[in-house]
């Protein structure tokens, strides 16, 4: 059976197509230096004083990255890895967190976006290999 | 039909949502950045094979930019010394890799341009200037050594033989991201001078990348974030503040907006002025004498980052047990001994040394005597004095060393280090052979004899600027063995070399006596009203 499809419906699957390819642009587009900046000021001091030691982005493959924000667990798994760049998070610590405070009013989803740019290309295969500093 | 517009309605949501999801803000602050998107420009959407192809496509709009950059020291690497000397990199010899010379295709890896692999590079060549190490925005472009300032777009293995394979560059990406300069471009040369990461400045290391406010006010990525062209105010693709030419004591007042100036930009008067300090007034009648850095830069390479301190070549060239070049490294994993290039001493939060300085540096280059006695040869040499009224008290780094000489006819030699040739020092490891080869090249003759004498160069330290409250106080200098203790020609009350004891003497006396008057007045005034009483 042949089905026809609506005037309606060809305009959402359009409609569709711009928004899944705008998220993709969005994805590929971070500013990487932005994350490097929340990385290291944020994630690297708090990982140093807290939590045994900095992270390299190139001590990980692009491959280990992507599946560990994919899987969005930190803390062996006790907590939302996301939480740590929510807006949320960086007003929490921002009294003490120049970089927090900085990118306070960066929306959430865009800020993770950025740490993972910059995570994909500092990591061991990426295109810039990045140490902790 | 209800069906469609329920799917319409969920897509436009989330249309609408990825858009609001672009954040606006963000949107507008890219936009504003640059009147061009470089994505959009047909002539960058090419699949480049090499760089010279990008340029070509960058001079089409950009008419002018390649003859500019023809008149830069980034791309003639030389330099003439108000006193004659001929200056550059393309000249000088240093204590650290030594020379350019006979080396070209490893050292012209930070060079401006494409292609200068030996003494015949073409210096009129427009599309041979390398656009995009400076305004690259990805992060992701490379020059990899050995390759004369090329870029790799095939993968290939680096060095030959070596089983390291490096991955291509993707150049339209690059070309078609371009931006205004950020410390990443300028640090990708030199944060890594003297080859590696903060190896020759100590006040330059890739830390400065995105540093904290703890390690430079102004660079502070969290706060002011200067890029490097901030400070180096650059017009024409001309950058001033070059360590060639510089200024050591600027009697200038800040730079006002509108106002044309001739002076430095770099300077720290060129924004705060003669008189910066106010809650403390009294430290402004220090700015005649003493250069700001000199307080505000307590130590450098801050950043987690080790320097050289000295590095000693008369050793280089020992095998390990197993036959293998050898390699040794220190408790922090720092590598301190390669047969490549000899013994390093490293340092970290480094004291720097302190001595007047004119603004005027002079050189030993190639072809001037030098001779192994007691004090080391100076590979260049900070001319100033307390009482020139030119010279401040400036903070340095002295690199110290241990380098090749012809002992025969009293030069410094020239190395020919790098290179897949049997002759370069780092192929087989012998220095007669070596020294021939980068003699030959620069037309100086060699006696066949090597042998090694004690060197210093001397850099001017400037960057790191710490925040007020880590600036040096009062005590640092005005004590017994204090920082500038050393610094002749000067009275700092309070260092030992300023104590007379005499006058010491001659003060406590002074004091004692008067305490003595105080006390006999004191008590006739007491008995004569008891008496009157």
């Amino acid at each position: 059976m042949k089905t026809r499809l609506s005037p309606i419906n060809v305009l959402s699957y359009c409609l569709l197509g711009c928004s899944l390819f705008a998220g993709a642009a969005h994805a590929a587009d971070g500013d990487w230096k932005r994350g490097r900046v929340y990385y290291q000021k944020v994630c690297t001091d708090c990982h140093t004083a807290k939590a045994g030691g900095a992270i390299a982005p190139n001590s990980r493959t692009m491959a280990d990255w992507t599946s560990y924000l994919k899987a969005d667990k930190h803390a062996k798994g006790k907590e939302s890895l996301k939480k740590y760049a929510s807006k949320e998070y960086r007003v929490s610590v921002k009294a003490t967190n120049k970089a927090a405070e900085k990118y306070a009013d960066v929306p959430d989803e865009q800020l993770f976006n950025d740490i993972r740019t910059f995570m994909l290309k500092g990591a061991k295969d990426g295109d810039s290999p990045a140490s902790c500093l | 039909m209800r069906a469609g517009l329920c799917t319409m309605t969920v897509m436009t949501t989330l249309l609408v949502g990825a858009a609001a999801h672009g954040a606006p803000d963000p949107e507008s602050a890219k936009l504003l950045k640059s009147t061009s998107d470089h994505a959009k420009f047909k002539v960058l959407e090419q699949d480049f094979k090499t760089g010279p192809e990008v340029t070509k496509a960058c001079l089409s709009c950009h008419t002018e930019a390649a003859k500019q950059l023809h008149l830069t020291q980034h791309w003639t690497w030389e330099f003439l010394n108000p006193d004659g000397q001929r200056l550059g990199k393309k000249h000088v010899i240093n204590n650290f890799c030594t020379s350019v010379a006979s080396n070209y295709a490893s050292c012209t890896t930070c060079h401006i341009g494409y292609g200068w692999k030996d003494d015949k590079f073409d210096f009129t060549s427009q599309v041979n200037v390398d656009c995009l190490i400076c305004h690259d925005s990805t992060g992701n472009y490379r020059k990899q050594p050995g390759l004369a300032g090329n870029v790799v777009t095939q993968p290939m293995e680096i060095p030959p033989g070596s089983g390291i394979r490096v991955k291509p560059i993707d150049l339209k990406k690059i070309a078609q991201a371009v931006a205004k300069t950020s410390r990443d471009n300028c640090g990708a040369c030199h944060f890594f001078g003297g080859g590696g990461d903060g190896v020759k400045h100590g006040d330059m290391d890739s830390s400065l990348a995105s540093p904290d406010k703890a390690l430079d006010v102004h660079m502070d990525a969290t706060g002011n974030n200067f890029a490097c062209a901030t400070c180096h105010m650059t017009e024409g693709h001309q950058v001033p503040g070059s360590r060639y030419a510089p200024t050591a004591q600027d009697k200038g007042g800040a730079h006002l907006r509108g106002k044309e100036y001739t002076t430095n930009p770099t300077t720290c008067q060129s924004c705060h002025g003669q008189a910066p300090h106010k809650a403390n007034a009294k430290l402004n009648d220090h700015t005649g004498k003493v250069a700001c850095q000199t307080c505000h830069i307590p130590s450098y390479a801050r950043g987690g980052i080790a320097t050289k301190m000295s590095w000693d070549w008369s050793t280089a060239g020992k095998m390990g047990p197993d036959g293998k070049p050898l390699i040794r490294k220190d408790a922090k994993g720092h590598v301190i001994y390669t047969a490549a290039k000899g013994d390093f001493v490293l340092g970290e939060n480094v004291v720097p040394d302190y001595m007047w300085f004119n603004g005027k540096v002079k050189y030993t280059l190639f072809g001037d005597k030098v001779d192994k006695g007691e004090q080391p040869t100076l590979i260049n040499h900070f001319e100033g004095s307390a009482s020139d009224g030119k010279s401040l008290i400036w903070p340095v780094k002295v690199m110290r060393g241990k380098q090749a000489y012809d002992p025969v006819n009293k030069t410094l030699a020239v190395l020919h280090m790098a290179g897949n040739d049997d002759t370069a020092f780092w192929t087989n490891f012998n220095w007669e052979r070596a020294v021939a080869v980068g003699m030959a090249s620069v037309g100086a003759p060699f006696s066949g004899k090597v042998d090694f004498l004690a060197t210093e160069s001397t850099w001017p330290i400037t960057h790191m600027v710490a925040p007020a409250k880590d600036a040096l106080r009062c005590r640092d200098c005005h004590a017994s063995g204090g920082r500038l203790e050393k610094v002749p020609g000067i009275y700092i009350p309070g260092r030992a070399s300023d104590h007379a004891g005499w006058l010491d003497a001659a003060g406590w006396a002074i004091a004692v006596l008067a305490m003595l008057g105080v006390l006999v007045h004191g008590a006739g005034r007491v008995i004569v009203s008891r008496r009157n009483k």
